[in-house]
């Protein structure tokens, strides 16, 4: 048992997380342990395999942890009282293959998250023509996943990631199918995202330029832990 | 966007199936407003026709049967004087083929009796007496047999002459031959063989004591049944087969429509995992989730069931005028029974979605999602 810091708990708090798959053939996450706080920028990289992906999907309550807790501002994840409403209000999901759906339009994908939260249907358009433009999708609103490219998608990913203004980002390699210009500024709007709303991000990258962004790197190797520091 | 949006984009996301599955609920639809329309229809133009006829209670055999088996004309003397009876009439009626038709109405009436009273001339005569070998047709009958006055008719063994064509104020009057009793008798070699009687009771006698009436009847006669026309019915074996028949034949349709709607809803639940877990994965409430599975089967069932309803009537009409059983029947097509099968249809979808919403509520949204 350790002693509450003065701030209170911290932001999010791993302690002994694993993670078995195949009754326990594959040990994805073998006891991972670190604390983040609020507003922080944080980089996880390591080479393929380590167990990037499946922490990332553990702090975004997206699959449960073998063992070992996970707090949220204090609260377990994995056994919260809500886990939709965790997912929907706290986390903002960003992935690698984007995730659209394909028979709703950008703006229709946007809004997607809002329904778990009390909007009108007025004003779920508003805020995803707004997050749209903030993404700099505004002539895109009606465009089908199909019909954009993808850099355009990954933005409208995002914009549909801070539908309902999440606190926290988990990025699992965003840029990671996009061309190298698309990458660039995809980059550049989320560490934006971050900077200019204090949320606090995680981003998990196999690019050293991209990781040497983030105040903080943790490197992984088979589902450890196993540095933890400034770039 | 609203959530109704949602459901409704899954159901366009397949076209075709959702095509075909609308058009396998609305088939079972059909079934059920063409068998059941038509029984219902049946049944009703019964009773149309007897309270044309002006019949308030029918005497006939204990086994029931839509023409019951004969019995001996006399019963009629022993009940004709009971209090607030102020007519019997008795028939002989079957259900027979007559020339080109394979179901006619056969009706033989006491000649005099109140049975030939509602009868409207629209052409010819009446027969003269209860021996010329002369019968009159309903209107339909005459359509159906193409007759006309003056024709002969070929009945069992005996031929006789169309003297009429009338017209009975009920689709079952319409759609019989009628003749003398005692003619019909000769004919068939039963005479005094009646199989029922036409009970009028005197104007102003209420539900109550018609139903007196038929214990009375009862009591004097104990080898017959007497019955309100509206008891009659209900009670006519026949009747309740070709019910039972109509509703087991649509139970099978429909049951046809449950295993096709769930077939569609659960491959449109593996299907559509990866849109399922997206949807879990940004904060959709398994509730929610289950919620558009089950609105999207139910809306599917509703479709289904306004198509079927449309079918089924067209159907209905269309078989009706078959030369089979045109004048047998008139569909009964009541807004009720349209109700009803489009409740059937919504219930149909939503029986059908609920282990496929189930299922979908199940998954772990990191399934589809496990590749960044
Ligand atoms: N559902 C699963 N069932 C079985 N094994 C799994 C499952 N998910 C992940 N694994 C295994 O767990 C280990 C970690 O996988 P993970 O996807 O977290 O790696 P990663 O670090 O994200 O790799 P990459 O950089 O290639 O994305 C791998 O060996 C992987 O095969
Ligand atoms: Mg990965």
């Amino acid at each position: 048992m350790t002693l509450p810091s003065a701030s209170g708990p911290s932001f999010l708090e791993a302690k002994g997380l694993t993670r078995e798959f195949d009754e326990g053939h594959v040990r994805a996450l073998r006891g991972v342990d670190f604390s983040i706080n609020e507003g922080e920028f944080i980089a996880i990289t390591g080479p393929s395999g380590c167990g990037k992906s499946t922490l990332l999907q553990l702090l975004g309550s997206l699959d449960r942890p073998t063992s070992g807790t996970l707090l949220y501002r204090g609260i377990s994840v994995p056994d919260h009282p809500d886990p939709a409403a965790y997912r929907a209000r706290e986390v903002g999901f960003i992935f690698q293959a984007f995730h659209l759906l394909p028979t709703f339009t950008a703006a229709e994908n946007v809004q997607i998250p809002m329904f778990e939260i009390d909007r009108s249907v007025s004003e779920r358009r508003e805020r995803a023509f707004e997050l749209l433009k903030l993404v700099g999708l505004e002539k895109r609103l009606d465009h089908f996943p199909s019909k954009l490219s993808g850099g355009e998608r990954q933005r409208v990913a995002i914009a549909r990631s801070l539908a309902n203004g999440p606190s926290l980002l988990l990025a699992d390699e965003p840029t990671g199918n996009l061309d190298s210009e698309n990458a660039h500024s995809v980059l550049e709007l989320l560490i934006r995202l971050q900077q200019e709303q204090g949320r606090t991000m995680v981003l998990v990258t196999h690019d050293p330029t991209i990781a040497d962004r983030a105040g903080r790197i943790l490197r992984m190797k088979d589902g450890q832990v196993v540095s933890d520091g400034k770039p | 966007m609203t959530f109704f949006t949602v459901v409704l984009r899954g159901l366009w996301r397949r076209p075709l199936r959702t095509g075909l599955t609308l058009a396998g609920i609305s088939i079972g639809i059909a079934a059920v407003v063409a068998l059941v329309g038509m029984s219902r229809g049946f049944e009703k133009g019964w009773q149309v026709g007897l309270k044309a006829r002006g019949t308030d209670i029918v005497v006939r055999n204990k086994t029931g049967g839509l023409t019951p088996k004969p019995f001996d004309a006399s019963v009629r003397d022993r009940i004709a004087n009971l209090p607030r009876i102020a007519a019997t009439c008795n028939l002989l009626v079957q259900v027979t083929s007559v020339e080109d038709s394979d179901l006619m109405i056969l009706s033989g009436r006491e000649w005099g009796g109140f049975s030939w009273s509602n009868l409207e001339l629209i052409s010819g005569r009446m027969p003269s007496d209860a021996t010329e070998e002369a019968a009159v047709l309903g209107q339909t009958a005459a359509e159906i047999l193409r007759k006309k006055v003056g024709d002969p008719i070929q009945i069992e063994t005996k031929e006789l002459k169309v003297v009429g064509i009338v017209k009975g104020g009920a689709l079952v009057e319409d759609g019989s031959v009628i003749l003398a009793l005692s003619l019909l008798q000769g004919i068939i070699g039963s005479p005094n063989q009646i199989n029922a009687i036409d009970v009028r009771a005197t104007p102003g006698t209420t539900e109550q004591q018609l139903a007196e009436l038929t214990r009375q009847i009862q009591q004097l006669a104990p080898e017959v049944r007497a019955l309100t026309v509206a008891e009659h019915l209900s009670h006519a074996e026949g009747f309740q087969l070709i019910k039972a028949m109509s509703w087991g034949t649509s139970l099978l349709a429909i049951l046809v429509g449950v295993l096709g709607v769930m077939n569609t809803m659960l491959m449109t639940v593996f299907e559509r995992t990866h849109e399922i877990c997206v949807l879990l994965a940004v904060g959709w409430r398994r509730g929610r989730v289950m919620r558009m599975i089950l609105y999207e089967s139910a809306l599917l069932g509703f479709f289904g069931g306004i198509v079927g309803v449309a079918l089924g009537a067209v159907g209905v009409k269309v078989l009706t005028a078959t030369p089979a059983i045109r004048g047998l029947l008139q569909p009964d097509l009541s807004p009720s029974l349209l109700g009803l099968s489009i409740v059937i249809a919504v219930a149909v979808g939503i029986m059908s979605g609920l282990y496929p919403a189930w299922r979908s509520s199940r998954l772990m949204p990191s399934l589809a999602l496990q590749n960044g």
